[in-house]
């Protein structure tokens, strides 16, 4: 099936788990907060959440920044 | 430096900290991550600026992986990261990013900024007013950046702002501090510190916002793009504490004639 990951179409298995998500993307859930179709997902709740075709994950950290 | 002043130096230093929220820091400079050359140089002046406090952007996280990441080279124990909401033009997307930043589960600090002019990036004080209220009421610790305004600040204050940010000139721009004179006003009235966020072109420019009486100084081009990162981080340094220990010793009034400094008394007749 299709997620739209950080706006990018990623190809994964049926019903794969943010957790597993974030393995295949070789990213750190430590460092990551993840949005799923607008709403946050608590880091506590990556293993148990299931995805679905279409979903819209956004994966978000901190980057380098000052203002604006 | 002898030891005697030096002891007094770190005695200093460790009494006289920036306070908000009921945090304690010891250095009065804020800096960016932003802009610089690359990873290593800005860890180097960070190191070299004293400062315990470094803002970060909030973003996509990169997935072609071929970028590092900033995290690894910011030691999360010894710096308090304070998340920006830069780039957002509406409170709505700046309290969503807040979230998103606070979930990242490093800090619930967030330095708020709502633009509201892309070419000025002058902030939008409605929309500003309206995140630091929901934000405050979610617990969070806001820093709102704003403009020289006193009543600006007043009303971020009085919406739980833990300390106001007013910008001394446009982000960026490295014009110094434009107003002196409002930001006087504001640090009169106000109750929380008072950090000036923007527009420090060079170190003269921190000596003059801390000279006023500002509680800290917040900067990212100043360092990240001079020729020198790490020495103008270093330069930043003490420019901050040469401004606060001024303040501190109260300067003398502005006079428009001369006087003199050698006694008037046992002139020699010659």
């Amino acid at each position: 099936m299709e997620l739209t990951v950080n706006g990018k179409t990623l190809e994964v298995t049926d019903g794969i788990t943010i957790t597993a998500v974030l393995e295949e993307l070789k990213i750190n859930p430590l460092r990551v907060a993840v949005q799923l179709n607008q709403e946050i997902v608590k880091r506590e709740r990556y293993e148990e959440t299931s995805l679905k075709a279409g979903d819209r994950i956004e994966i978000i950290t901190f980057m380098a920044g000052g203002s604006a | 430096m002898t030891d005697a002043t030096m002891r007094e130096d770190k005695a200093m230093e460790q009494s006289d900290t920036l306070t908000f929220a009921g945090r304690e820091f010891r250095s009065r400079l804020i800096i960016g991550t932003g802009k610089y050359p690359d990873h290593r140089s800005m860890q180097r002046a960070h190191e070299a600026s004293g400062a315990e406090i470094v803002t970060v952007a909030v973003r996509r996280v990169n997935l072609d992986r071929t970028q590092e990441s900033l995290l690894d080279y910011i030691d999360t124990k010894k710096y308090t990261l304070l998340p920006n909401t830069a780039g957002c033009y509406t409170a709505e997307e700046a309290i969503k990013t807040a979230f998103l930043a606070r979930e990242v589960g490093l800090s619930d600090m967030v330095k708020l900024e709502v633009i509201g002019d892309q070419r000025t990036l002058f902030p939008d004080n409605e929309e500003l007013l309206k995140a630091t209220q929901v934000l405050v009421k979610e617990g969070f610790v806001v820093l709102p950046y704003t403009n020289d305004d006193p009543v600006m600040a007043r009303k971020l204050e009085d919406a739980g702002a833990a300390a106001v940010m007013p910008l001394g000139a446009p982000i960026g721009s490295g014009l110094g501090i434009r107003n002196p004179y409002n930001i006087k006003i504001i640090l009169e009235a106000a109750r929380v510190p008072v950090i000036v966020d923007a527009g420090v072109g060079t170190a003269s420019d921190a000596t003059i916002a801390m000279e006023l009486g500002c509680d800290g100084v917040l900067m990212n081009t100043a360092i990240a793009c001079a020729k020198d990162p790490v020495a103008m981080a270093e330069a930043m340094r003490h420019a901050i504490r040469a401004g606060r220990l001024a303040h501190l010793a109260g300067r003398i009034p502005r006079k428009l004639y001369a006087t003199a400094s050698s006694p008037l008394e046992g002139m020699i007749e010659l």
